[in-house]
């Protein structure tokens, strides 16, 4: 075990695959000699050159395809994409090129991608830098969108993503990239579509993803405090999302909060949160409620952009509607 | 037999194919659009000729023939185009997502332009793979105002892939002139920009066609990185509601610099072959396709299964 930010487990991860795996190669802005934006892929260039680890032109479409491409005969890359605010701009390569290859095809190509990006906001970053996108990828089949909230996970889901077959985006929360936490040095897998119960409780449960599992695990730490027991579970991936665990989990307390940071309007929450009402409705004590991002852009000043953000208080006033 | 000869047959192969596609799609067989590959006939054989199994190439939204050209049974791209079972891809691709890698057939994408990116990383991880294939990516005029068309021209010669840019030229997308649109009228003056070597070839001329494109093919072979050749040509379908070209332009393409009776004069000029043997030719053809059509029309409909197959590898979808 060793001590490291989320940063150096993902780093970790990169490195195991890449040393293990020579299908395994890198490409994105600025992620050679400088090592990312975060310094994500920092050292990787020096230890597999330019070959593997590939600087591109600011040409996200053609970052995406040809990792599509090359995905299509039997490599396995790793594309960044710096932020996905810029997802836009590949969008198209996402959605309609690497999620429907399989299906298009009927089976003939896979396209076995890990597309990296660092999402989410609370560091004032403003409107183009700060966004929290899965909800533009939520609607979208054969993608799969993983998303960790501790260093542990995130090596293990980096592994098990870049081995998985199917394309995937993961989403690195830009505020957790520096949240430490114990990591096993040698190879092991998180795996896919399975949450993680985070917290144990018996009276309310809080379904939550990236940042907001800290808030979600800050406010469960707070009311305890006042004698109620809080489980929170980090979902890890987004779609598709282990209904089992979190069906389990209501049907065990009665009451969910989903809490997840971006808006409100036709995002994760809102999935999670209708089909926790379809599916376990006998069992629910109170209407699900959700903590998401308010329905704006984010905002620049650091002032206004904690207005926008959903953060600990707004869980905790969840949780307290729900048992009221 | 002469190579010129086998290319007449495959300009057939094209033409029958989409006339027969065409026939049957008036008559209400074959569902969703239809883009033919009329007209196109040369560079169409041209393409299919230069090009071997463990290439890739990835074809555009007029490439029907040039889909059986490359080694798939014609009536599994015919049962395709049908949407039926029997089809390529199970009848889930269609027209424009008829995909055989068995024989490098990495299909169309409907966004223009798509491909062009994803032609990138296959010639990319062929070079990384040390194989002397190449990745070819054919694309209409109407491209080159895509995004993906300049960043894939950058990236291809920046970092040298063997990647083959087949520019068919047919002077509309749908109905705006390329002209009315782009910056230049003569394509691979982008590729010049982009300090890439291309050249502008007559795509009805079936004998320049298959020169130019056996020469780009062999600099890529030889590790010189990519090439690009834009194809002059012209397309007979006019757009959805009719024609809407001149007359005398209609005349020009269709009669005087037709691509098949432009190989016709050139074979029989140059004593290949007399006109009753390119006649047989193309009976010959003819028949193969009825055959397929009636493949494809008596083929059944897929397999209810298939709706929900394949959406992820080796994961199940929810049941409604």
């Amino acid at each position: 075990m060793k001590r490291m930010t989320i940063v150096q487990a993902i780093n970790n991860a990169l490195d195991i695959m890449m040393a293990e795996d020579e299908r395994v190669f890198l490409l994105g802005e600025d992620i050679g000699h400088m090592g990312g934006d975060f310094g994500v892929t920092r050292g990787l260039w020096e230890k597999y050159g330019d070959e593997r680890v590939r600087d591109t032109p600011l040409s996200e479409a053609a970052i995406i395809g040809t990792a599509v491409g090359a995905a299509m005969v039997g490599m396995r890359p790793v594309p960044e994409i710096m932020f996905s605010d810029f997802l836009g701009t590949c969008y198209d390569q996402i959605v309609n090129n690497a999620a429907k290859m399989h299906y298009m095809f009927d089976g003939q190509f896979k396209s076995p991608i890990v597309i990296r990006t660092a999402t989410g906001g609370g560091f004032g970053g403003g409107p183009h830098h700060s966004q929290s996108v899965e909800g533009w990828f939520m609607n979208v089949p054969g993608l799969v969108i993983v998303a960790p909230a501790t260093p542990a996970d995130a090596k293990g889901l980096m592994i098990s993503s870049i081995e998985n077959d199917n394309p995937i985006l993961f989403l690195e929360h830009k505020a957790l990239y520096r949240v430490r936490g114990d990591v096993d040095e040698s190879k092991y897998s998180t795996p896919l579509r399975k949450a993680a119960i985070s917290r144990e409780g018996t009276d309310v449960t809080v379904v939550a993803s990236m940042k907001m599992v800290h808030e979600s695990l800050a406010a469960a730490a707070e009311l305890a405090e006042e004698g109620i027991s809080v489980e929170v579970i980090d979902l890890r991936t987004l779609r598709p999302w282990d209904e089992e665990t979190v069906f389990a989990s209501v049907r065990k307390t009665g009451r969910a909060v989903v809490a997840n940071e971006a808006p409100k309007m036709g995002g994760l929450g809102a999935d999670v949160s209708a089909a926790i009402s379809e599916e376990c409705f006998s069992a629910l004590k109170a209407p699900v409620r959700r903590v998401c991002g308010l329905d704006a852009p984010i905002p620049f000043s650091v002032s206004l952009e904690k207005l926008i953000l959903p953060g600990k208080d707004d869980v905790k006033q969840a949780i307290k509607a729900a048992l009221a | 037999m002469d190579v010129l000869l086998d290319l007449y047959r495959d300009m057939w192969v094209v033409r029958a194919f989409e006339l027969g596609l065409e026939r049957e799609f008036k008559k209400g067989n074959v569902p969703g659009m239809l883009h033919t590959g009329l007209g196109q006939e040369a560079v169409q054989a041209a393409i299919a000729q230069s090009l071997r199994h463990t290439d890739a190439f990835f074809p555009d939204h007029r490439c029907h023939g040039l889909l059986v050209l490359a080694g798939t049974p014609g009536e599994k791209i015919m049962a395709e185009l049908f949407g039926k079972a029997t089809g390529v891809c199970s009848g889930k691709g269609g027209s424009l997502h008829s995909a055989d890698p068995s024989v490098g057939n990495f299909g169309d994408n409907a966004v223009e332009g798509s491909m062009m990116a994803t032609a990138l990383g296959v010639a990319l991880a062929y070079k990384m793979q040390k194989r002397d294939d190449l990745a070819a990516v054919i694309v209409g005029d109407g491209t080159s105002g895509r995004g993906e068309w300049h960043e894939s021209l950058n990236l291809a010669a920046t970092w040298k892939l063997p990647v083959l840019y087949c520019c068919v030229n047919n002077g509309y997308a749908i109905s705006t002139a390329v002209g009315k649109a782009h910056a230049t009228e003569n394509l691979y003056e982008f590729a010049c920009a982009y300090k890439m070597p291309s050249i502008q070839v007559d795509g009805n001329d079936i004998v320049a066609a298959h020169k130019a494109t056996e020469e780009a093919v062999d600099h890529i072979r030889k590790g010189n990185g990519p090439f690009f050749i834009e194809y002059k040509t012209w397309r007979w379908q006019g757009i959805f509601s009719g024609e809407f070209r001149p007359d005398d332009e209609v005349h020009y393409w269709r009669e005087e610099h037709e691509p098949i009776k432009l190989a016709q004069q050139h074979l029989i000029s140059s004593g290949i072959a007399d006109a009753a043997q390119l006649e047989q030719i193309k009976a010959e053809v003819e028949a193969q396709v009825e055959d397929w059509i009636t493949f494809a029309k008596d083929s059944p409909a897929p397999d209810p299964a298939k709706a929900t197959s394949n959406v992820y590898v080796g994961w199940e979808i929810a049941a409604r």
